[in-house]
């Protein structure tokens, strides 16, 4: 007699076997993180090679203490990493990678113009982010993160992002109007 | 003994544990960031609300097989993928036929395994095995092959003794446009598929799809050609919704038809066909309502032995449901009913002909959370009303202790019985009396009482995991004399009893992002002996034929983007009484993928001999010979 607790019961967490559960924004975290091995900041080159490589988070910041325990002790090189939120778009200074919380979905576009040009890799889970103009979103599939990646966006402000990670992303590009 | 252990394992482990919850949410921080980018990314997450931290839980021996392992692997038939699963016992006995079991009582026919595609169970009334041959799926639509050594009886059912074989294909949603393969070569004659995926409506994906392939015939022990080459058609289509209001819809179907060559008199001839659908309702985040429902149709005709038509319905309905928050309650009913009609021959004769049973089941399960989550004790049991023998009742009890977020340990108790099927009572020999052998009047149930442990561990890029186990088995089925010391005739009994122990290890590194490496090896013992008063001093030669170990060694390499080289070497031990000795074999698979439509590749099987012998005594075995096929697959 077929039962279907595989769908349920075993299943989920058979799944755990191979890859170990965790929670969304610990996922992300990590990718933030990871993001700054993937990414080339070519401007860059000039600066300071011992500054911190800064992570910012604009608006609603969903990770709580988890963004800093993840890059607590953490290098690129010589360069450790920082956090800092951001409460307004005129703070934003000297960051890195951008991290654009949902709070700020409505205003997404105004946002991305403001940055426009600055060598920010811009992240984003809001709705539709890659083809509003920002450079990495997540989106939730099946439980899963994927990335997609607006490779014009990114280009188009000098940050180079590495095939390894292209590799694994779905590559969206802004529609024309 | 064993359960003793177990006990007093967990008692000690359960007084040591103790650990402050900041600690492991960093140590799981740091084993996220040691995976690759694809290992990220097959990371489940969930949200906080659903189910809090459920780290490494499964409390029983499961190997996962994924969409990955088998399109490198190269296999070509569900057999051939079943390989990657170290737990399995996997023995090709001809061109067609296959020999595949977990934790020993390994045949042909062999009875404690249950096997499900889609929910669907493809294990024959019969005689409570598989036939393979006609087991087929296009292996690309395959989302995964979930491997369960051990009893799952509680969970899934009457034949789940000594394990499970969940094989899931995708969702429609993830398998759109046209996809086409093409190859052959040696042994794998020719082989073709086409697939093609699209949208029905806003809320509804299908697919359809369609395959062939052909297969050259093994060896005779004299090295002559045996007639056994096969061919076969297979075609499906399978319908998913998911509406706005989260209700998930699924409907699927497959036929096939195949010919296959014996000696005489004449091809022997399958054919048949599926259809089910499931709907999956939930109420809450905690709480769903999962229905299926199918119909399957099969027909074999066996010129010489025998021929069948065989009719199932099966309709199952399962809830799972949160009670406060330490409960997870999963229950459910099924209903089945088989209507089998038997032309019967000259050599063999089902009695009577034509049968229809049915089987009521159903189960109900409790997964408690203890000490903060980190300790899950799951007690359940199945009660099952069966045409032969009546009720019979299947408990387990499994707990799981997350010791921390990178380490597991599990232990379970299970009763599983394998019920009658038609082979245990209706079976005569030859077709018309006087009869050698008439049948089992009075065969009853076999039961087994089974204890494990395990342990799992992830240190970064290290998997490693490892089961033992201890089963006692009562009322294993026997051949006893009627009239001793007359050798004939003779019926089928429960006169053996016997015990099965031993281990399974895996382990997994990742060496680079693009280097895996990964070990299986298993060590098994089956002692069967007669019970008293049983006159059957065959010692289980007939019901289990497994090799005391097994070996696989597998690894994965990625060369830049667009080649992908691995290999697959094997050891098994020798199969004691079959005198067939031990063997070693390896497949290899190149793969290049000059752009991202199109994936060329040339495979080679059993490369180490000219051919070589899985299973069978020495006059019966078959040659598996050396096969390399090229193939090459377009998705548009």
């Amino acid at each position: 007699m077929a039962f279907l607790t595989a769908v349920t019961a075993l299943t989920s967490a058979l799944l755990l076997v191979q890859s170990p559960r965790a929670s969304e924004y610990q996922v992300k975290a990590v990718f933030l993180f990871n993001f700054a091995q993937f990414v080339d900041w070519r401007p860059m080159a000039a600066q300071d090679p011992r500054a911190p490589l800064l992570i910012g988070i604009l608006g609603d910041d969903p990770f709580g203490a988890i963004l800093d325990e993840t890059v607590r002790g953490e290098r690129l090189g010589e360069r450790p990493f920082e956090i800092r939120r951001f409460r307004q778009l005129r703070d934003i200074e000297g960051c890195n990678i951008l991290f654009i919380g949902r709070s700020e979905n409505d205003r997404v576009e105004q946002i991305l113009t403001a940055l426009a040009k600055r060598p920010i890799l811009t992240v984003s889970d809001g709705d539709d982010f890659a083809e509003r103009g920002g450079m990495i979103q997540f989106v939730n599939d099946k439980n899963r993160i994927r990335l997609r990646i607006n490779l014009e966006a990114a280009q188009a402000a000098n940050v180079i992002i590495s095939s390894k990670l292209l590799r694994v992303a779905e590559i969206v590009s802004t529609p024309k109007r | 003994m064993t359960l003793t252990r177990t006990l007093f394992l967990i008692t000690v482990s359960t007084v040591v544990w103790a650990l402050p919850a900041r600690a492991q949410q960093r140590d799981s921080v740091e084993a996220l960031k040691r995976l690759s980018l694809d290992q990220l990314m097959n990371v489940e997450v969930m949200s906080v609300a659903l189910r809090p931290q459920r780290l490494f839980e499964t409390p029983s021996a499961i190997q996962v097989i994924t969409q990955d392992d088998i399109r490198q692997s190269g296999a070509t038939s569900l057999p051939e993928a079943l390989r990657l699963a170290s737990n399995l016992q996997v023995a090709q006995v001809d061109a067609r036929q296959w020999a595949i079991s977990a934790r020993g009582f390994n045949s042909t026919t062999a009875n404690k395994l249950l096997v499900l595609i889609d929910g669907r169970t493809v294990y024959t009334p019969l005689f409570s095995g598989v036939f393979w041959d006609v087991q087929d799926v296009l292996l690309s639509d395959v989302d995964r092959i979930e491997v369960i050594s051990g009893p799952g009886a509680t969970l899934w059912g009457a034949n789940a003794v000594n394990g499970v074989i969940n094989v899931i294909t995708k969702d429609a949603k993830e398998t759109g446009g046209l996809l086409v393969t093409g190859g052959g070569g040696s042994e794998l004659r020719g082989s073709g598929s086409a697939r093609y995926g699209g949208e029905v409506g806003a809320h509804g994906n299908y697919r359809i799809y369609g395959k062939a392939f052909s297969r050259d015939p093994t060896l005779l022990p004299n090295g002559q050609a045996a007639p056994d080459g096969w061919h076969m058609g297979q075609g499906g289509f399978r319908l998913d919704w998911d509406t706005p209001d989260s209700n998930r819809l699924s409907l699927h179907g497959d036929w096939y038809d195949g010919r296959i060559a014996q000696a005489s008199p004449g091809h022997i001839a399958v054919s048949g066909g599926n259809v089910m659908a499931k709907w999956a309702h939930p109420f809450s985040a905690k709480s769903d309502l999962t229905v299926q429902a199918y119909y399957e149709r099969t027909h074999r005709d066996i010129p010489g032995t025998f021929g069948e038509d065989l009719d199932i319905y099966d309709i199952d309905v399962q809830q799972r449901a949160a009670v406060h928050a330490r409960h997870n309650v999963v229950w459910g009913v099924g209903y089945r009913l088989i209507n089998d009609r038997v032309v019967n021959d000259t050599t063999l004769a089902f009695l009577p002909p034509h049968v229809a049973r049915q089987w009521f089941t159903a189960f109900a399960q409790d997964e408690i959370a203890l000490a903060s989550d980190r300790l899950h004790v799951t007690l359940g049991t199945k009660i099952e009303h069966n045409d032969y023998t009546g009720f019979e009742i299947q408990p387990s009890g499994r707990v799981n202790w997350t010791i921390s977020p990178s380490r597991m340990l599990w232990a379970a108790v299970s009763r599983a019985v394998r019920t009658p099927s038609r082979i245990d009572r209706e079976l005569y020999a030859p077709g018309q009396p006087p009869y050698v052998l008439a049948g089992g009047p009075g065969f009853r149930s076999e039961k087994e009482l089974a204890y494990e442990l395990g342990y799992r561990h992830q240190q970064g890029a290290l998997v490693l995991a490892f089961a033992s186990f201890y089963s006692r088995y009562h009322g294993l089925r026997s051949l006893q004399q009627v009239n001793p010391p007359n050798p004939t005739p003779i019926v089928i009994a429960n006169g053996q009893d016997g015990e099965s122990y031993g281990g399974e290890a895996t382990a997994s590194y990742r060496i680079t992002d693009d280097w895996q490496v990964r070990a299986g090896y298993t060590e098994l013992r089956v002692h069967i002996w007669p019970n008293p008063g049983s006159t059957d001093m065959s010692r289980g030669a007939t019901e289990s034929r497994t090799p005391n170990r097994q070996l696989s060694l597998r690894s994965s390499l990625r060369l830049g983007a667009q080649w992908i080289l691995d290999g697959g070497f094997r050891y098994l031990g020798a199969i004691a009484n079959q005198q067939l000795p031990a063997y070693t074999e390896l497949d290899a698979r190149v793969g290049w993928q000059p752009v991202a439509a199109l994936e060329l590749s040339l495979a080679g099987r059993n490369l180490l001999h000219q051919h070589h012998a899985e299973f069978g005594t020495p006059t019966a075995r078959r040659g598996i010979e050396r096969g390399v096929y090229g193939m090459a697959q377009w998705h548009f």
